[in-house]
C-alpha cells in the first residue's frame, strides 16, 4: 500500500473520524494520574493467588495435579510477574510502532488519538513494571526477536496493528477478570481493572484500524497472499499464549525441569481448551472482520 | 568435513556438544528440504529461523546450555548460521 492510499482510506472513512473524534473525548475526560493512583503495600502475601487460578496455563493439566496448593500460589506468583514482564515488553513494541508512524503522511487521520496511546501505554508500562519490581524483584526479560514475518510486500502497517491488536484483546480478557476476583489482592485487582478500562478504548480503535487496512489488503492482494497473512497471524495468537509459560517462572516457583515442565502443559489437551478459550474473542473478531476465512484450527483448540 | 568445520571438527578433537547435536535436529526438523545445514547456511535469511519460531529455538537453547538468554544481551547476528550459534553458546 503506497503511502497516498492509507491516508485517502484513512481520510476517507467518516466513521472512523467519529470514533477517534469519541476515544480522544473520552481518553481526555477519563485522565487520571498513574503516579497517584496506586496503593504499593511494601508486600503482598506469598500465601495467597496473584493470578485467577483458572487463567493460569497449567490449571487442569496433570502437571497442575501434581502440583500441591502452595506450590500452586508460588507459581501464580511469578507467573502473574511474567504477565506484567510481557506487557512491559509488548508496550515497547507497541510505542515503538506508534511512534514510528505519528504524524507520518500515512497516519495524519489518527495522529491526534496516538498522543493519548503514547501517554496512555507509557503510563501503563511504568505501573507494570513497578508491580515486577517491587514484588519480583525483576522483570523477566524479552523473548521474541524480530525475524522475518510472512514477506508480503504492502502488509506492513496491517501486520503491526494486528499483532497489537492481538497482545491486546489476549491481555484484557485477563485483566477483565481478574479485575473482579476476590480472591486476589487489592493492589493486583487495581492494576487489572485500570488497564483494562484503557485498553478498551485501545481496543476500539485497533479493531477499526486493523480491519480498515484488511479491507485495502482484500482489494490488491491474491488469495494465496491473504491466507498466509492468516496463517501468520493464527500462529502468532498461538505463540502468545505460550508464552505465558514461562520456565523462568517455574524455576522461581521452585519447580524442577522448567523446559520440560513446559513442554508437558503445551501439550495437554487441557491447555488446548485453554488457549481456546482466552483467544476466542481475537478469533471472533477476526473471523467477523473477513481476516480470517476460518476460525483456529482445531489441534489448536483441543 | 573442512578442518574449520565447528560443529563437527576432524579427529574428534572437537565433538559435537550434545546440547547443540539436539540444537541441530531442532533446525533441520522445521526445513527438512535444506538437508544436514552447512555451518556457514543463512539460517535466518531462509527462515529456518523465523519471529514465530524463535521462542522455541530459544528455550531449546537455553536448555541445552543451562544458561538464561536474554534478547537485549544477543544479536540476531549470533543466530545466522551453526557456526555463530556454537562459537556464541557452546564455547
Amino acid at each position: 500500500m503506497t503511502t497516498t492510499e492509507v491516508a485517502e482510506r484513512l481520510r476517507g472513512d467518516r466513521r472512523f473520524q467519529d470514533v477517534l473524534g469519541r476515544l480522544v473525548e473520552m481518553s481526555e475526560r477519563d485522565y487520571y494520574n498513574p503516579y497517584r493512583l496506586f496503593d504499593w503495600p511494601d508486600s503482598l502475601p506469598d500465601d495467597a493467588y496473584w493470578m485467577t487460578p483458572e487463567l493460569m496455563a497449567e490449571h487442569g493439566t496433570d502437571v497442575w495435579d501434581e502440583l500441591p496448593e502452595p506450590r500452586r500460589r508460588a507459581l501464580s506468583k511469578w507467573q502473574s510477574i511474567n504477565f506484567y514482564s510481557l506487557n512491559v515488553h509488548g508496550i515497547r513494541e507497541l510505542l515503538h510502532e506508534i511512534v514510528a508512524r505519528i504524524h507520518t503522511a500515512d497516519f495524519d487521520v489518527p495522529s491526534e488519538y496516538f498522543h493519548h496511546i503514547i501517554g496512555e501505554e507509557n503510563e501503563h508500562m511504568w505501573f507494570f513494571a513497578a508491580f515486577c519490581r517491587r514484588y519480583g524483584g525483576k522483570i523477566y526479560p524479552p523473548r521474541s526477536l524480530r525475524l522475518a514475518g510472512p514477506g508480503i510486500a504492502g502488509a506492513d502497517h496491517f501486520l503491526v496493528f494486528a499483532r497489537l491488536l492481538v497482545f491486546e484483546e489476549l491481555v484484557d480478557v485477563f485483566n477483565q477478570r481478574m479485575a473482579g476476583d476476590d480472591r486476589l489482592h487489592p493492589t493486583i485487582r487495581k492494576v487489572n481493572e485500570v488497564h483494562h478500562q484503557d485498553e478498551s478504548r485501545h481496543i476500539a480503535f485497533g479493531r477499526q484500524i486493523v480491519a480498515m487496512l484488511h479491507a485495502d489488503l482484500r482489494e490488491r492482494l491474491g488469495d494465496g497472499e491473504l491466507a498466509a497473512l492468516e496463517d501468520y497471524l493464527k500462529g502468532y495468537m498461538r505463540g502468545s499464549v505460550a508464552s505465558l509459560c514461562e520456565p523462568g517462572a517455574y524455576r522461581d516457583a521452585g519447580i524442577p525441569e522448567p523446559y520440560a515442565v513446559r513442554r508437558r502443559v503445551l501439550a495437554s489437551p487441557a491447555h488446548a481448551g485453554y488457549a481456546r478459550r482466552v483467544l476466542r474473542r481475537t478469533e471472533s473478531f477476526m473471523v467477523n472482520a473477513g481476516i480470517f476465512r476460518t476460525g483456529l484450527p482445531e489441534s489448536a483448540k483441543e | 568435513m573442512p578442518a574449520s568445520d565447528p560443529v563437527a571438527a576432524p579427529d574428534g578433537a572437537e565433538p559435537v556438544p550434545d546440547g547443540l547435536e539436539f540444537v541441530l535436529r531442532h533446525l533441520r526438523s522445521r526445513k527438512p528440504e535444506y538437508g544436514d545445514l552447512d555451518p556457514d547456511f543463512d539460517l535466518i535469511e531462509n527462515r529456518v529461523l523465523d519471529s514465530l519460531g524463535f521462542v522455541e529455538f530459544l528455550y531449546l537453547l537455553e536448555e541445552h546450555t543451562g544458561q538464561e538468554i536474554s534478547i537485549d544481551a544477543v544479536s540476531r547476528e549470533d543466530f545466522r548460521t551453526i557456526r555463530r550459534i556454537r562459537e556464541r553458546f557452546f564455547r
